[in-house]
């Protein structure tokens, strides 16, 4: 089904001259394009049975709105298959809670990319790749998936890179940073599970995220050594704050830490304890502030793992969202920050596909 | 070949510039800080030449939790009631 305001534009029947047409209009994130055919775009809308006008997310400031039809027309120029528009409609409803604040965390001059967690049936359904080369390149799935977030935040929302997108630097996952977590030798609950969705039911889990943090520890053979340098890594003076974080384990480093019966919540607790600075090292490079660690060493709400004269990354174990992905082989877990100091931007789920406790 | 247009257009929105004040003497002034690290500071230094140069009252801080969001519309409202004009800014 289409929608009757859509616009449309008649090119010459040259696919390269289309996807020229489309550089010319300014629609692309700087690599070519596949044209938004129309034919294209209708078998798409087939894969999402709410009607095309149906609003997924709405920017706060400017009163744009992303219909399924503007998301369909995108994923289609980022490649997708139809088949991956649920996962990129899910995404965007839940970039769509103020929580998320989508506006803020792509406008910013820190250079967040909206990193897409996604867990469940769904993986093997449309073929995303939670394996070797996790965060790309090779699978078309995670690739586009994320791309189509990234066209949408320009083409729809008008986050335009120097214009309403002002990140000092960038970041390569702002071309798309989309992942599928690994349930093939996973000792642990997948998010899914731990979201409480039922069974069968997939999710996307949104983050606005910064730049991507390798952890290469060949030699740990323990979970305090392997968590140990994580957890260094999550406190690095660069990119401690209380925001949240994301930390994605190799396999390799997993069967480490589950040969001993750790949790993914003994993780957590680990990471978090471990990930702090103290009070004069925070004070030693300019980013000490009180209220900070009021905030955080406050009886309401504070972790009881909070340690008087440090400062932790994030404000408790939940603050860690610790996920298994990657090849077999390869002492190599990845951390990535929240775009967010603080709490200007709290990753967010939605179930994929499927309508639960909605209105 | 026929091409969706992968923009959309937006709503009609109606806004307009505040009227100019006819003069700064002796005016309230509201300083909205966004919790970065120096805007207090900074908001507070630019009141303070507002203060000497043309008897302005500067009103207790507004401020807002999320520096990268809109205030909510009860603190521009509540700020609006009281003040003659606003400050703000970043103060990264």
């Amino acid at each position: 089904m289409s929608l009757a305001s859509a616009r449309i534009h008649e090119v010459d029947d040259d696919p390269l001259a289309a996807i020229d047409y489309c550089y010319a209009q300014g629609w692309t994130d700087g690599l070519p394009v596949v044209p938004p055919d129309v034919q294209r775009v209708e078998a798409m809308l087939l894969f999402e049975g709410r009607p095309p006008e149906t609003v997924l997310a709405a920017h706060p400031a400017t009163g744009l709105e992303c219909t399924v039809h503007a998301a369909a027309v995108n994923a289609v120029m980022a490649g997708c298959k139809p088949e991956y528009l649920p996962v990129v409609v899910a995404a965007l409803e839940a970039m769509n809670e103020p929580g998320f604040n989508f506006h803020g965390s792509t406008a910013s001059t820190g250079g967040s990319a909206p990193l897409l967690v996604v867990s469940g049936p769904v993986i093997d359904d449309i073929g995303m790749n939670a394996d070797v080369n996790l965060f790309g390149p090779g699978n078309r799935a995670n690739a586009t998936i994320g791309r189509a977030v990234r066209l949408i935040l320009m083409n729809v929302f008008r986050m335009i890179p120097g214009v309403s997108d002002k990140s000092t630097q960038g970041n390569p996952g702002k071309f798309s940073f989309c992942i599928a977590e690994r349930r093939a030798g996973n000792p642990w609950p997948l998010l899914v599970e731990d979201l409480d969705y039922p069974p069968g039911v997939s999710s996307v889990t949104v983050f606005a995220g910064g730049g991507f943090c390798n952890v290469e520890n060949h030699g740990g053979n323990t979970p305090e050594m392997v968590l140990g340098s994580i957890a260094d890594a999550m406190a690095n003076y660069g990119c401690i704050t209380l925001g949240q974080s994301v930390v994605v384990l190799s396999p390799e480093h997993v069967r480490v830490i589950a040969a001993t019966g750790w949790s993914k919540q003994q993780v957590q607790e680990f990471l978090f304890s471990h990930a702090a600075r103290t009070v004069e090292g925070m004070q030693s490079v300019g980013k000490y502030r009180q209220r900070e660690y009021d905030k955080q060493h406050s009886d309401a709400g504070g972790s009881p793992l909070v340690e008087a004269g440090k400062m932790h990354r994030g404000l408790s174990p939940d603050d860690i969202l610790v996920v298994m992905g990657g090849g077999d082989a390869g002492g190599h877990s990845s951390f990535i920050p929240s775009w967010s100091r603080g709490r200007g931007s709290i990753m967010q789920s939605k179930p994929i596909g499927v309508c639960i406790d909605c209105d | 070949m026929q091409l969706y247009d992968p923009t959309v257009t937006g709503p009609e929105r109606n806004y307009a510039r505040a009227a100019q004040l006819s003069s700064l003497e002796g005016k309230t002034i509201g300083l909205l800080e966004n919790g970065k690290l120096n805007a207090v500071n900074m908001l507070r230094e630019t009141a303070a030449l507002f203060e000497q140069r043309h008897g302005c009252t500067v009103l207790p801080l507004f401020s807002k939790s999320n520096a990268s969001a809109p205030a909510p519309s009860e603190t521009i409202r509540a700020a609006a009631d009281e003040v003659d004009f606003l400050l703000t800014g970043l103060g990264d």
